[in-house]
């Protein structure tokens, strides 16, 4: 656990941080709102303080309740992995801001989240299917995808189609879907 | 395209029932082309899937030798030359990460080993790691110098397959077969320890499954006697290979900046000059203990990546050589219950492979399964570097720079 990456972030993104910063382990977490991606990414990424210079990963997280956009990145200013937390996108319309500006190599990753969550990821030049085909119509690792059944929906699989969008309403009841207590 | 009712994908006949599957599957969807044009999704589709003057398109793969697994790479090409390069991903893609979602936390390790077939254990590692945080568990130190030892041992099997493949990519026959013999060597070495040849699932939460035995530590020490050596007379049939060295070099130039935008790491990062290895620069499990080199090549080319990989493997021969001198006694597995129940938490953790940072990231729910599980594979960023080196090179071109870069797709595709 850094501290001093704690203080300097707190001071820096003060009122941006939408929750608490949690500390554990080797990791640091910090969450913010899907429209101060740009900014606090940028921050991150040039300000000599913190100068996390590589996108280590990034991918999406539906919790149940909302959907989330997690960045990890390395920095040589502390031995932690920071984590960047973009929290509380809709589950309907899930819209985050691209950091292909910054990192050229997020243009696959936002395509992988966009694949199997669908975030939108706006900025993302190319932002299509990529590992799912191009008429699939859901999104796999969304908490309301239920393996047997609506992985049959794809038209590629099986003989009857029966896909919907992403929120299909003759399938799941709202309480069978996994929702975490994480938050 | 002609006008009236599309087409079917499938070869209908007209005496089909109308309870034929393939009659209802049409009726239902609709006929959707699945190969361009349809119309594209995207700006950067439509601009790659219109031709300009004098160019055409090159589908290579899904099943090409070249590919190393079920790439589909579609170029488009004017003359020999390559304009703009589409992979297209997702012929291997087995959900792994949904599939770990509905495992639990013992029966998702398992799960982690096909994503990179030939280094296996650098998949497990980040996965009992990241379980390990979410539960806090402290691993015995024999334990950690048994995992170094064994995925040290992987990253050379890694490596010397690399170096064959290559070889074989750009036409030389012989080196794969000096390949598979130092790996294969390996590989059992790794089975007498691990109990599997390839899919080893050997790392368990808060330990390994089994102690050092006297057939693996017979094997390794014989091995370890003339490892070096064979090394340096496989490099022979390479080093000196005009054809070899001639068709690598100044191919494929990556340089640092580009190198951190795209998020390279490991060797085909080190092979631009950065000596950058999260053993080091993230320090994991007791690298910090151990003495070892990071090297480095300034050239940046596909030819400086071949050489940087020999020199990884003797480093990682001198951390066996370390590990085997510096083991503790002691316990190899952490006290635990059969069924762990994390509080909930994220985790997330990162170990340096053969070809980069393969990582985990891990929610925990409090429930006996992950409820996410998220696996970030090295070759999958690497990958993006064929739209950046391919454009203006020649087709033949795409052997040396795609093996170079060492993708395994059962990472890629997940």
């Amino acid at each position: 656990m850094d501290r001093a990456l704690r203080r300097r972030l707190e001071q820096r993104f003060g009122e941006r941080l939408t929750g608490p910063i949690r500390q554990r382990h080797d990791e640091t977490e910090i969450r913010i709102a899907p429209a101060d991606v740009p900014d606090v990414m940028r921050t991150l990424h040039d300000d000599p303080a913190f100068a996390f210079v590589l996108l280590a990963d990034l991918g999406g997280v539906d919790t149940g309740h909302v959907m989330q956009v997690v960045y990890h990145v390395w920095g040589a200013t502390t031995h932690d992995w920071l984590r960047v937390v973009a929290d509380g996108l809709s589950r309907d319309d899930p819209r985050v801001p691209s950091v292909t500006f910054l990192w050229q190599g997020a243009e696959w990753l936002e395509r992988e989240a966009y694949d199997m969550f669908g975030i939108t990821f706006e900025g993302n030049r190319d932002l299509r299917r990529i590992f799912m085909p191009p008429d699939y119509q859901s999104y796999p690792l969304r908490k309301d995808f239920f393996l047997a059944d609506d992985a049959a929906r794809s038209p590629g699989a099986g003989v009857r189609h029966m896909e919907q969008s992403h929120a299909p309403t003759n399938a799941v009841p709202s309480s069978a879907v996994r929702r975490s207590r994480v938050g | 395209m002609t006008a009236g009712p599309p087409k079917s994908r499938y070869d209908i006949p007209a005496h089909a029932s109308a309870d034929d599957p393939r009659v209802m599957l049409e009726e239902q969807i609709g006929v959707f082309e699945s190969i361009p044009p349809y119309p594209p999704r995207t700006e950067r589709e439509a601009e790659f899937y219109s031709l300009g003057d004098g160019q055409m398109f090159l589908n290579i793969g899904p099943h090409h030798p070249a590919t190393h697994g079920v790439l589909r790479v579609v170029f488009k090409i004017s003359g020999e030359q390559i304009v703009d390069v589409d992979p297209v991903l997702g012929y291997l893609h087995r959900g792994v990460e949904k599939l770990c979602e509905n495992a639990d936390y013992h029966q998702a390790i398992c799960y982690m080993d096909p994503l990179e077939y030939v280094s296996s254990l650098f998949c497990e590692w980040p996965a009992v790691m990241a379980f390990e945080k979410l539960l806090d568990v402290e691993v015995p130190r024999r334990a950690e110098y048994i995992r170094v030892l064994s995925s040290e041992l992987n990253r050379i099997a890694s490596h010397a397959l690399f170096v064959g493949f290559m070889a074989l990519d750009l036409g030389g026959l012989t080196p794969i077969l000096y390949g598979f013999i130092e790996r294969d060597e390996m590989v059992e070495m790794l089975a007498s320890l691990t109990g599997q040849r390839m899919l080893f699932n050997y790392f368990r939460i808060g330990g390994v499954n089994g102690d050092l035995n006297h057939d693996f530590m017979s094997r390794l020490g014989a091995w370890m006697g003339r490892a070096a050596e064979q090394i340096e007379a496989n490099l022979g049939l390479l080093n000196e290979n005009e054809i070899f060295v001639r068709r690598m070099r100044g191919m494929g130039l990556l340089d640092r900046e580009t190198a951190f935008s795209i998020g390279v790491t490991g060797p085909n990062l080190r092979a631009s000059g950065v000596p950058f290895d999260f053993r080091r620069a993230h320090p994991y499990s007791v690298f910090p203990e151990l003495d070892f080199d990071i090297p480095t090549r300034q050239e940046g080319d596909c030819l400086a990546r071949y050489p940087l990989r020999i020199d990884e493997i003797k480093q990682s021969l001198r951390i066996i050589d370390q590990c085997l001198h510096e083991m503790p006694d002691g316990p190899v597995m952490a006290k635990l219950p059969r069924l762990v129940r994390p509080r909930p938490g994220r985790a997330f953790a990162g170990v340096e492979g053969p070809r980069g940072l393969n990582a985990v990231y891990a929610i925990a729910d409090g429930a006996d399964q992950p409820f996410r599980m998220r696996v970030h594979d090295p070759s999958f960023v690497n990958l993006q570097l064929l739209n950046l080196m391919l454009p203006g090179n020649l087709v033949a071109d795409m052997m040396a720079v795609f093996s170079s870069l060492d993708p395994i797709m059962g990472g890629i595709d997940k």
